[in-house]
């Protein structure tokens, strides 16, 4: 069964991401779809009739989005129940994936969403978006290019608000759009480069913020369109700061606070009904301006209401999981370590197990200090024969079967094999277990010392440590467990020092921090191109182990008048590393088969530098599904540029009553 | 006694000046602030904050200020308006999330304190009177278990009992329907069939070691002249031991009480995380661990102030049973 499982897992992600680049236009033509008019939630039927509320046809577009159920057509009814830890109900992955355009549901390519359309220029400098005439914000006003341009204008370059300028998914080449209304319903993106990267940044988390900013209702809390009004606002609430009564009040792409309102119009197929400030248990009712209709002409969204339960204890949330109070397993608990569990109350829980695949290239990346402030330690870190040794070293095999459950295959941090720019060489090799050829690698740079632990380049001996966040990734605490008994018998000296998340980010910052671990995000299908700065160790501003001296040198590639960050030199690399640094910059520019071929040179390079050492893919991931809630794929994906599992249209589930 | 009242509120205020002052700064020691926090729990789930970005909302939360600056800001508000500032992390006033939640604190500590008290005491003296009976034997074992296992472990080990057998909603306070719903019968009616899980589960340590101070303290009295005096005078056995030797016995039992305040509102931090309840305790741990200063340092200086009362009350009865107190300079 495991085997067939993963066999159709294998299968299904084979033809993920395949070929969503170079789309020179997309539309959906779904005028005169429905001729006999459209069919709605009673709810809103009875609200039509008692005349609260118009028409179904008046509501939706003239073009509806086709959402293809994954099993059947649905009925209307029932409830959806997740489960939050903390505040962030915004999640994502699990409510407010409602982008510009979509990941289709197994990711293979981005299909419509709000735009019901694209067109890209010859020369990719230009994204043109058709909207859907007749699309409304949940409250009923129209939803056109004028709501894209606020957005553009008043939030993204507001500095006011996003003090920070717009973000680096929007540029290309550090060079922000141009973003013009054509007419209503046409907007287009532009820049002096070719962007090979828009749509797909569009399709993720970042194209959600696009669609998100009524204008009629937003100019409110503009300070410079509403001055007197947004003091009023301020005083009540007691804030003395805008940005952060903005951030707190009106919020963005992924900060609760875009729910705080309850008025606020959306896009999304639910909708707030109270403020979700300080609540413990938050219901969403259906959005009656919803812009999509299954092929039998009924609106969507099928279920009534989407709940959260508020639990702060990942325990509490898998007794709840396990019970069947939840509908769908959130992704904290539903990993490897709980399957078993999982397994077997399926009957008592009344749900079913859907396999996740993970979009997570490694389950934990280790990246040594190559600038150590230590000249030593830099020599050595930075030495390819102690990475392989290092590497070499690793029981992978051990450690996932003993701390993975046998599930995934032992793995440097590389695009998957389900990625066009899978390389066999970046992903395979030295992951065998060798402790011999790993000590002939050590003797090269470490000599062994009279008493078992090997010698520095300065004769003295030699210990290095690994940070660790154990609260994030337990997993990791097991394997580097594992790995520290095997790197002894190599004669290497290490600490291996666990921090709770909260130690964790000061660990890793310190300059002479030696190593330290997270996990590889977004390496399945297309997202490696979206995803450069990762494999070249840049967290947006940290990395693991010091790498600042390189990253400095490549800020003053770019602009030699860039000021540094505090304590930053810069250090100059390889001609391997600067290569790839270039890569980096280039690659978002580039298309087709050009940008191919980069991709290529880039992970060819990265094979051969080896830079950073990985353990496995990460496997075995589910989610508990109850089983009343049907139209949920075979297959959900995991990941976070892809943001799964919600583009898997989670409007279009619904509850089988029996 | 109105001059000793007085000479200790006065002594209270430098007190609470101090403790609020040191735990604004023990807040602020860990390296980083609540961005950084908030960088890194977006970080856990892929999403990376811009440096820009971080340095804005430091600038906006006023975290770039030098600290004795934002324990300025905060504290002056505190005192002229009342104004505790505001969590970072509900986007809310201070008040605003503490009070729903002290309401619901209070009752489950009250009514696990009951359950102590009811529990407690009857077989502290059964166990006194009845010395190494079969039935001091089996309470002493069951009291001693009581404390020596965790809370924690024992709401998990409830938690799943009531799952695994009773099919009961475990985590939280009330039933899902009526989580956020107005009080009505119905709510109280729910409160009360979730309350008894964690009411017990944070009783039995307390019951333990209130079983033994008082079968100690008992034992000491039962044995008394005047005990024997009065049974002399043939009172009644049970009349006698109520009226005397218990009295006596529940003193340190009543004295010992004096941090109640802080028990009832912070109690079973532990507890209430594990099993998902609404109280503060879980609130003033996430705001510790997630260094949302102001909701902490109001938290703190709540419960400092409590224990100062506390502590005042417990000053004042004494001083009122003791003359000597009283009249002392202090």
């Amino acid at each position: 069964m495991q085997n067939i499982d993963r066999l159709k897992s294998l299968a299904a992600v084979a033809a993920l991401f395949l070929g969503a680049t170079a789309l020179p236009a997309l539309a959906q033509d779904n005028a005169g779809l429905c001729p006999a008019g459209y069919a709605e939630a009673p709810q809103l039927k009875a609200m039509v009739d008692a005349g609260t509320l118009p028409p179904v046809a008046e509501r939706l577009p003239l073009e509806p989005l086709v959402i293809q159920p994954a099993e059947e057509t649905g009925v209307y009814g029932g409830q959806f129940v997740d489960s939050w830890g903390g505040g962030n109900i915004a999640e994502i992955r699990h409510f407010g994936y409602e982008p510009l355009v979509r990941w289709s549901i197994d990711g293979a390519e981005v299909v419509p969403g709000i735009a019901k359309g694209w067109e890209i220029s010859e020369d990719a400098q230009t994204y043109t978006f058709f909207l859907r005439e007749g699309m409304k914000w949940s409250d009923g006003h129209p939803f056109t290019a004028d709501d894209i341009v606020f957005w553009w204008e008043r939030v993204e370059n507001n500095p006011k608000v996003m003090t920070g300028g717009p973000r680096n998914e929007y540029k290309v080449d550090g060079e922000a759009p141009t973003v013009t209304k054509v007419d209503d319903y046409t907007v287009a993106f532009s820049w002096s480069k070719p962007n090979g990267l828009f749509l797909q940044q569009m399709a993720g988390p970042y194209g959600q913020r696009v669609v998100q900013f009524p204008r009629h209702y937003m100019e409110q809390f503009d300070i410079d369109l509403n001055p007197e009004g947004v003091a009023e606002m301020m005083t009540a609430a007691g804030a003395t700061d805008y940005a952060a009564w903005w951030k707190g009040n009106i919020g963005s792409y992924n900060d609760p606070a875009q729910f705080n309102d309850p008025k606020r119009p959306s896009v999304h197929a639910w909708i707030g009904t109270d403020t979700i400030l300080g609540k413990e248990r938050v219901t969403f009712v259906r959005n009656p301006y919803y812009f999509a209709v299954d092929p039998d002409c009924q609106q969507l969204p099928y279920i009534d209401e989407r709940v959260w339960a508020s639990a702060p204890d990942p325990e509490v949330t898998l007794l709840q999981s396990i019970q069947g109070q939840l509908s769908m397993s959130p992704r904290n608990v539903s990993i490897p370590q709980n399957r078993a569990v999982f397994f077997d109350n399926q009957e008592a829980g009344d749900y079913r197990l859907v396999p996740a695949t993970s979009c997570d290239y490694n389950t934990a990346v280790l990246a040594f200090s190559m600038n150590h402030p230590d000249p030593v330690k830099a020599q050595v870190f930075s030495n390819k024969d102690f990475r392989i040794g290092v590497s070499q070293a690793i029981n992978r095999q051990e450690i996932i079967d003993t701390v993975y459950l046998g599930q995934g295959e032992p793995f440097q941090p590389a695009p998957l094999p389900n990625s066009p720019f899978y390389n066999e060489a970046m992903a395979k090799q030295y992951t065998e277990f060798d402790l011999a050829a790993a000590a002939e690698h050590l003797d090269k740079i470490l000599p062994m010392g009279p008493d078992g632990v090997r010698l520095g380049p300065d004769g003295k001996p030699f210990k290095f440590s690994v940070e660790i966040n154990a609260d994030f990734k337990p997993d990791t605490v097991d394997a580097f467990q594992l790995i520290e008994r095997t790197w002894e018998q190599v004669g290497l000296d290490v600490t291996i020092n666990f921090h709770s998340d909260e130690l964790f980010g000061n660990a890793r910052a310190k300059p002479d921090s030696d190593a330290s671990v997270w996990v590889g995000e977004n390496g399945c299908g297309q997202l490696p191109l979206l995803n450069l700065s990762r494999f070249m160790n840049d967290y947006g501003g940290w990395s693991l182990g010091n790498w600042s001296g390189w990253a400095a040198w490549d800020i003053k590639r770019l602009n030699p008048d860039a000021e540094l960050p505090e304590g930053w030199e810069p250090i100059e690399p390889s001609a391997n590393v600067q290569r790839l640094y270039e890569l980096r910059s280039l690659i978002p520019q580039t298309i087709g088969e050009e940008q191919t071929a980069l991709m290529k040179e880039f992970t060819d390079l990265q094979a051969e530098e080896f830079l950073v050492i990985g353990i496995a893919t990460p496997a075995g991931f589910y989610r508990a599904v109850k089983n009343d809630v049907r139209n949920v794929p075979d297959e959900l994906i995991e990941g976070w540029l892809y943001p799964g599992p919600a583009p898997a249209n989670f409007a279009s589930f619904f509850v089988r009553s029996e | 006694m109105g001059s000793f009242v007085l000479r200790r509120i006065l002594y209270a205020i430098p007190a609470l000046i101090a403790v609020s002052l040191i735990s604004f700064l023990v807040i602020a020691v860990p390296p980083g602030d609540y961005v950084d926090r908030l960088a890194e729990t977006n970080a856990a789930k892929g999403d990376i904050m811009p440096i820009a970005e971080q340095e804005a909302l430091r600038q906006a939360y006023g975290l770039d200020q030098p600290l004795m600056v934002q324990y300025w800001n905060w504290i002056s508000a505190v005192v002229a308006r009342g104004d505790f500032g505001y969590s970072f992390s509900y986007n809310l006033p201070v008040k605003d999330v503490i009070w729903p939640r002290l309401g619901l604190t209070v009752v489950l500590s009250i009514a696990s304190l009951l359950f102590i008290w009811v529990a407690a005491i009857p077989v502290g003296i059964y166990s006194a009177v009845r010395r190494y009976s079969a039935g001091d034997y089996l309470f002493t074992f069951l009291g001693f278990l009581g404390l020596a296992i965790p809370n924690f472990l024992l709401a998990l080990a409830a938690m799943y009992i009531a799952f695994a057998w009773f099919g009961h909603n475990v985590g939280g306070l009330f039933s899902p329907e009526f989580v956020e719903a107005p009080w009505s019968w119905a709510r109280v009616l729910d409160l009360l069939n979730h309350l008894w899980l964690p009411m017990i589960v944070l009783g039995t340590a307390g019951t333990a070691s209130v079983i033994r101070v008082i079968r100690a303290n008992l034992l000491d009295e039962l044995h008394k002249p005047y005990v024997t005096a009065a049974r002399a005078k043939g009172m009644g056995e049970f009349g006698l031991l109520m009226k005397y030797p218990v009295r006596h016995a529940l003193n340190p039992f009543v004295s010992g009480q004096n941090d109640i305040f802080v028990d009832i509102v912070s109690g079973g931090t532990i507890v209430a995380i594990v099993m998902g309840l609404q109280t503060t305790g879980p609130i003033l741990l996430e705001a510790l661990r997630t260094q949302d200063m102001y909701m902490a340092a109001s938290f703190i200086l709540m419960l400092s102030v409590l224990v100062v009362i506390g502590t005042l009350l417990s000053d004042v009865l004494l001083a009122w049973l003791d003359p000597r107190i009283r009249h002392q300079q202090g």
